[in-house]
């Protein structure tokens, strides 16, 4: 097996295929990790909404080892990442790393924000560095207001930006 | 001089394990299939048994198979597989009784891919390319496998 540990650095070489394949097969892919992360996620969302992601994420942070900060209110959910273990794996490795890793995040959150009725809002700040804030809100509005603020605004399926 | 069974493997990964990656494998492995062929898959395999892994290919290369087996235990061990691994003078047996990926991957799954196990057929083989070992791996039943390091001749 490639131990569940090495998966980042697995995806990191199926990024570099699909890019070359272009770019409509990489969303396709988005997508289709997305769906199959529907099936961890959806249904917490649609109970629970901030509640159940907040026990989505809290789970990950534990098991995936990640540094990061989780809160929500009445209009917002977020999530502060401090030392991602994901993109950290695929910069310590021997193969050459995808310059675009981070991107596969929003590309599967995104859809399924949008299917269950929220709106995301992605900073990446840097693809470089393994820090980042994810906004999930209620609002449209908000969300569009919040963009305002990001420094590396993340795109996904259906969902473009200008950044 | 450092002994070199002291030295920590290239990835040595510790703390929580996330094995829901398995099935995101699985996925994976389903949609390069269906849309670019089991070669593409097969391609991405050889890629990380080469270029992932360049450091046990490195130690292959200079007669050296015993960070595969540091490897094997490390990992297996920190996701609960039923194995042992049997040192000989002319090979080295992996006896895989429950592969945590497989099972994992059928839990929260239902269906494992008829392609899964070729991560490790694959990438292990890839991986031995051109050193002065092979790595062959035999499925031995659903989530189990022998996988023998042995000289070339």
């Amino acid at each position: 097996m490639i131990p569940s540990d090495h998966f980042t650095r697995f995806y990191n070489e199926v990024f570099k295929f699909l890019e070359r394949q272009g770019e409509a097969d990489l969303e396709r892919y988005f997508l289709e990790i997305s769906h199959n992360q529907e099936k961890h996620i959806l249904e917490l969302i649609q109970k629970e909404g901030f509640e159940g992601m907040y026990k989505y994420w809290s789970v990950i942070r534990d098991e995936e080892n990640c540094e990061l900060d989780l809160g929500y209110d009445d209009r917002k959910f977020e999530l502060r990442m401090h030392l991602c273990p994901s993109l950290t794996k695929a910069k310590d490795n021997d193969a050459e790393r995808w310059d675009r890793y981070c991107d596969h995040c929003a590309g599967w959150i995104g859809p399924i924000m949008d299917k269950t009725g929220y709106h995301l809002v992605y900073d990446v700040i840097d693809r470089d560095q393994p820090q980042c804030v994810m906004r999930i809100f209620k609002d449209e509005e908000d969300a569009r207001e919040a963009e305002k603020d990001v420094r590396l605004l993340m795109g996904w399926p259906g969902h473009k930006t200008t950044t | 001089m450092t002994d070199p069974a002291q030295t920590p493997l290239r990835y040595n990964e510790d703390g929580n394990v996330h094995l829901d990656f398995h099935g995101a494998v699985n996925t994976t492995i389903d949609f390069i299939v269906s849309r670019y062929g089991v070669e593409a898959m097969h391609e991405i395999f050889r890629r990380v048994g080469q270029d992932v892994y360049q450091d046990m290919r490195r130690h292959l290369m200079a007669g050296d198979a015993d960070e595969v087996v540091k490897h094997w235990r490390h990992f297996f061990d920190r996701e609960k597989g039923d194995y042992d691994i049997s040192v000989g003078d002319d090979e080295i047996v992996l006896t895989v009784r429950r592969c945590p990926a497989w099972h994992h991957v059928e839990k929260i799954a239902g269906k494992v891919s008829p392609n899964f196990c070729d991560q490790t057929t694959i990438t292990y083989a890839a991986m031995a390319e051109g050193t002065p070992f092979a790595i062959d791996t035999v499925i031995t039943g659903p989530g189990s496998c022998r996988q023998v390091i042995r000289r070339r001749t």
